[in-house]
């Protein structure tokens, strides 16, 4: 597996720590530091829209990271996790109207939640793979979101439930500038953690785990562990994103965690590429925008009012086709398009980098 | 009395539905996840020939059932032929990706709302009294028999027709199959044809029954917990899991809570899971290969 | 060309995963009725040539870069694998070599003999029982229960079912005792001398594969380096070191000088 791309020619890499570096080159050093001020300016200058939107993309990222490790990085298959993101999203609602909790109650208990079920989700793995695990967390989807179900009807929010949004030093975050920092913020840390463990011990041993499990355990792995440990982190971490996400629409109600939500999230890693962090950043930005994109585009088509009724369906029928689209035709998802774009410009004039010899 | 009238009715509609899951799965052991959208299009077929074929209720089933067929045909050649060699989960998040489209083009074409194709059939659904003061309406029977005819239809068809032979072998062995000359191609079309079919008549039959909108694509989903209680590569399986998850579900419903009807098929999904993963009458190397 | 040949394979390069080249430039060919037996070590390209021939390779994401494989002067390289088999060539696998859920009877259905008739079909189900009287005894057993012969047994009668004029046969005696192996040899003479089926053997150990054909062909390295008589081949020095371990002691050469030997490309017979 190549977690590095290509490289110019003129830079090695002398030492472990500087082959585990995150940010390696001194160009590289500038570009995050650029990206970084372009991302905390884009509250000046941005419509409201547009800030809302960017928030939804930032949710949209740490929910995509998770998946992202747990089924790109260390092979488990879920079909669940609309299921953890409303265990979250109803850890915040239940706590904030049985006990008024506050935020920094009832977001670490999000990720408590998510963590136990993380272990119930990741328990069948032990003995399933592949199909059947993923249909067991399909399974396990249902359950969840007939538990939230029936507490909305058995204590009378049979609409939802409404959260108060959260304050911070006195000050309730309502705006959406401050909403966008703090989903920043919460994509910033997911990335890290999710960078941080896959250059560690444990991200190593996911992906032995993934390539082949009894090579794994041979190799003193323990595999079991490994498994349950990336089901409880990845699901503490969807949980904390389905927390945020109730804070954010200050409601809660089962009908915002659909299959068609799981569908969603798979689809982010798929199209933004399996195996890849940045895949995860960019599949959640293109599955959430999508939408948007196909209201637009309808918008502009003669006599739109006729479908302004059907805007779903289309919605349905154009992401099926874009899904199909990238499983077909661009299995390696976003991620790839733009890793050959690299390939091209760094191997300019070649069209294929050295077989065997060579870093791939 | 009338809830073993309704655990066998229940029974019957996963039963026809849970043995596409397996014929799909046998053959090319992809989990076809679209089925339940693919069984909501076999109704909407129905208005399709209903409309434009013929007015003569049986010869506008039979159309429904042939163009059913067919789309089954096409799926596997324009979609699933191209995620042969690639990973299972790919094949199975296609069809998941097929499903999502043909919701969206079933509400582009069709619209949201619920329609009665047996109304525009002008058939009427008779209730029917059985001893013991129990009641069926006629669809409900009709699918009890569809269920029969169907299962007792394949069982000869694998057993001793020369592509049911070929269909178990394809499974079994892609590889040497194709060494033998077998056609994969034809087999896998065929499966997806046939699962296709099974599943519209399924659809045409509930729409019949109780309307058509999609939220039949729920119970079509409720059926795969059926056909995986039952093991996946089983028809004997599918049948045992039908009755067994049906039976839960109405038990539950009737005894417990109306809102576990969505979730008791899942329940027992995870506890058969927990137990015996290959199911009832699965075979158990079917795990491995996965 | 000789009218009577059967199978040709000129100049054949196979390359995997558009890398790495297996097999380099192999030419062979069989003549109606002989049994031929290709020998060589592992990697030496035979697996990847029976491959190719059966159109086998496109799942392993190779192909037929440059040469060709003509079957009865049809051309067959990159053809899908199941027309192949329908031109009358039919494959013995290596692996996976019955469905292992199939009963005996229905294993010897399965294969699409060319939409043979229900009493044709019955014919050939009978003749292979003629072969291999043991599956007869057990024809109501599923593949997945037979022991190895049983089931190498098993193969070649479905292959026999296809009614092939080529039989190719990759690693008879991979996994089997000697004296089941001698069985199946014997068996093979018998199916050629009574079908007029030619066959093509494809062998690690040579000494088995030598003693019952006609011609045999030594790969190494994705090169052919001997080809010969089969009864010429078994006595050449080289062979009955390398291959029959037949070297007096002390005889033995260094790898120094193998490694020459497999460079030099020498034709004998």
């Amino acid at each position: 597996m190549s977690r590095h791309p290509p490289r110019a020619s003129g830079y090695f890499r002398t030492s472990y720590a500087q082959d585990h570096a995150l940010i390696q080159t001194r160009l590289e050093w500038l570009a995050t530091a650029a990206l970084a001020v372009a991302l905390c300016g884009v509250p000046l200058i941005a419509s409201p829209f547009l800030l809302d939107l960017a928030t939804q993309v930032l949710l949209a990222i740490v929910g995509a990271l998770a998946l992202a490790l747990l089924t790109g990085y260390a092979g488990q298959i879920s079909l669940g996790h609309a299921g953890l993101l409303a265990a979250g999203a109803f850890t915040v609602g239940i706590l904030f109207k049985e006990f008024n909790a506050p935020f920094w109650i009832s977001l670490p208990a999000a990720a408590v939640t998510g963590a136990a079920l993380g272990v119930v989700f990741g328990l069948p793995s032990l003995r399933l793979r592949g199909l059947y695990l993923a249909v067991s967390t399909l399974a396990l989807h249902f359950v969840v979101v007939y538990l939230g179900g029936e507490y909305e009807s058995k204590r009378g929010f049979s609409t939802g439930i409404m959260i108060d949004p959260p304050s911070l030093l006195g000050v309730s975050i309502t705006s959406g500038r401050a909403w966008y920092l703090v989903m920043l913020g919460a994509a910033v840390v997911a990335l890290l953690l999710a960078a941080n463990i896959l250059r560690s011990h444990t991200g190593r041993a996911w992906r032995a785990v993934h390539a082949n499990e009894t090579v794994a355990g041979a190799l003193g792995i323990n595999v079991a562990a490994a498994k349950l440990g990336a089901f409880v982190i990845t699901s503490s971490m969807t949980a904390v994103a389905g927390g945020l996400f109730a804070y954010h629409r200050g409601f809660v109600s089962v009908e915002a965690f659909s299959l068609y939500l799981s569908i969603q999230y798979i689809a982010m890693i798929i199209i933004g590429g399996m195996g890849s962090l940045l895949g995860a950043v960019l599949g959640a930005i293109f599955v959430t925008l999508f939408p948007y994109a196909i209201e637009a585009l309808v918008g502009m088509l003669p006599g739109s009012q006729r479908y302004a009724g059907s805007l779903f369906a289309v919605n349905y029928a154009a992401f099926g086709v874009v899904m199909i689209l990238f499983l077909i035709f661009e299995p390696l998802g976003l991620v790839g398009i733009w890793r050959r774009l690299q390939s091209f410009f760094l191997l300019w004039p070649f069209k294929q980098r050295p077989v065997g010899g060579g870093r791939k | 009395m009338q809830l073993i009238v309704n655990i066998l009715v229940l029974a019957a509609i996963y039963a026809l539905i849970s043995c596409g899951y397996v014929l799909v799965y046998r053959v090319s052991r992809v989990l076809n996840l679209a089925h339940g959208e693919l069984m909501m299009l076999g109704g909407y077929m129905l208005i399709v020939t209903a409309a434009t074929i013929s007015s003569n209720p049986i010869a506008a089933i039979a159309g429904a059932l042939v163009l059913s067929l067919m789309v089954g045909g096409l799926v596997y050649v324009f979609l699933m032929r191209k995620m042969t060699g690639e990973m299972v989960l790919a094949a199975v998040l296609a069809t998941v990706a097929l499903g999502i489209l043909l919701r969206g083009l079933v509400i582009l074409f069709w619209s949201a709302q619920i329609q009665y194709p047996a109304q525009t059939l002008a058939l009427s659904n008779p209730t029917l009294n059985l001893p013991g003061g129990a009641s069926i309406s006629f669809y409900s029977a009709m699918l009890i028999v569809a269920t029969v005819v169907v299962y007792s239809t394949l069982f000869a068809f694998l057993r001793f027709g020369s592509w049911g032979i070929r269909m178990r072998a394809a499974g079994q062995s892609p590889l040497l199959a194709a060494q033998r000359g077998i056609n994969l191609h034809g087999v896998y079309a065929l499966a997806w044809g046939l699962s296709t079919l099974t599943g519209s008549l399924a659809g045409i039959l509930i729409a019949l029954d109780s309307g058509l909108s999609q939220t039949i694509v729920m119970i079509g989903l409720k059926a795969f917990p059926a056909a995986l209680v039952g093991g996946l590569d089983s028809l004997v399986g599918a049948l045992a899991g039908s009755l067994i998850v049906a039976a839960a579900e109405v038990l539950m419903i009737h005894y417990v809570d109306p809102l576990l009807a969505d979730v008791v098929p899942f329940l027992v999904l995870i506890g058969m899971l927990v137990v015996r993963p290959w199911g009832l009458f699965g075979t158990r190397e079917a795990l491995d290969r996965v | 060309m000789n009218s009577d040949t059967m199978l040709t394979v000129d100049k054949l390069e196979v390359v995997y995963k558009r890398a790495i080249t297996a097999v380099q430039g192999i030419s062979l060919s069989v003549a109606r009725g002989q049994i031929v037996a290709v020998i060589g070590t592992n990697g030496a390209g035979k697996s990847t040539t029976l491959r190719a021939i059966s159109g086998f390779i496109g799942i392993d994401d190779a192909r037929v870069t440059d040469g060709s494989v003509t079957f009865k002067g049809q051309r067959i390289d990159n053809r899908p694998p199941h027309t192949i088999a329908r031109l009358g060539i039919a494959l013995v696998p290596e692996r996976e070599k019955v469905f292992p859920n199939l009963s005996i009877a229905e294993n010897l259905a399965a294969p699409v003999a060319a939409r043979a008739s229900r009493s044709e079909r019955r014919r050939r189900e009978e003749l292979v029982y003629h072969f291999f009287p043991r599956l007869a005894e057990l024809r109501a057993r599923i593949g997945g229960l037979l022991s190895g012969g049983e089931r190498q047994m098993l193969a070649i009668g479905s292959a026999l079912v296809c009614h092939p004029e080529l039989l190719l046969i990759d690693e008879l005696s991979l996994g089997l005792a000697p004296v089941v192996v001698e069985g199946l040899m014997e068996r093979l003479v018998q199916i050629r001398r009574e079908l007029d089926i030619t066959i093509l053997l494809v062998e690690q150990s040579a000494s088995v594969a030598l003693a019952i054909s006609d011609y045999g062909y030594v790969l190494e390295n994705g090169r052919v380096v001997l080809d010969g008589d089969a009864a010429r081949l078994k006595d050449h020095p080289e062979i009955k070191e390398f291959y029959l371990g037949q070297a007096r002691a002390g005889d033995r050469r260094s790898y120094a000088e193998i490694k020459q030997y497999r460079r030099s490309r020498r034709w004998y017979g």
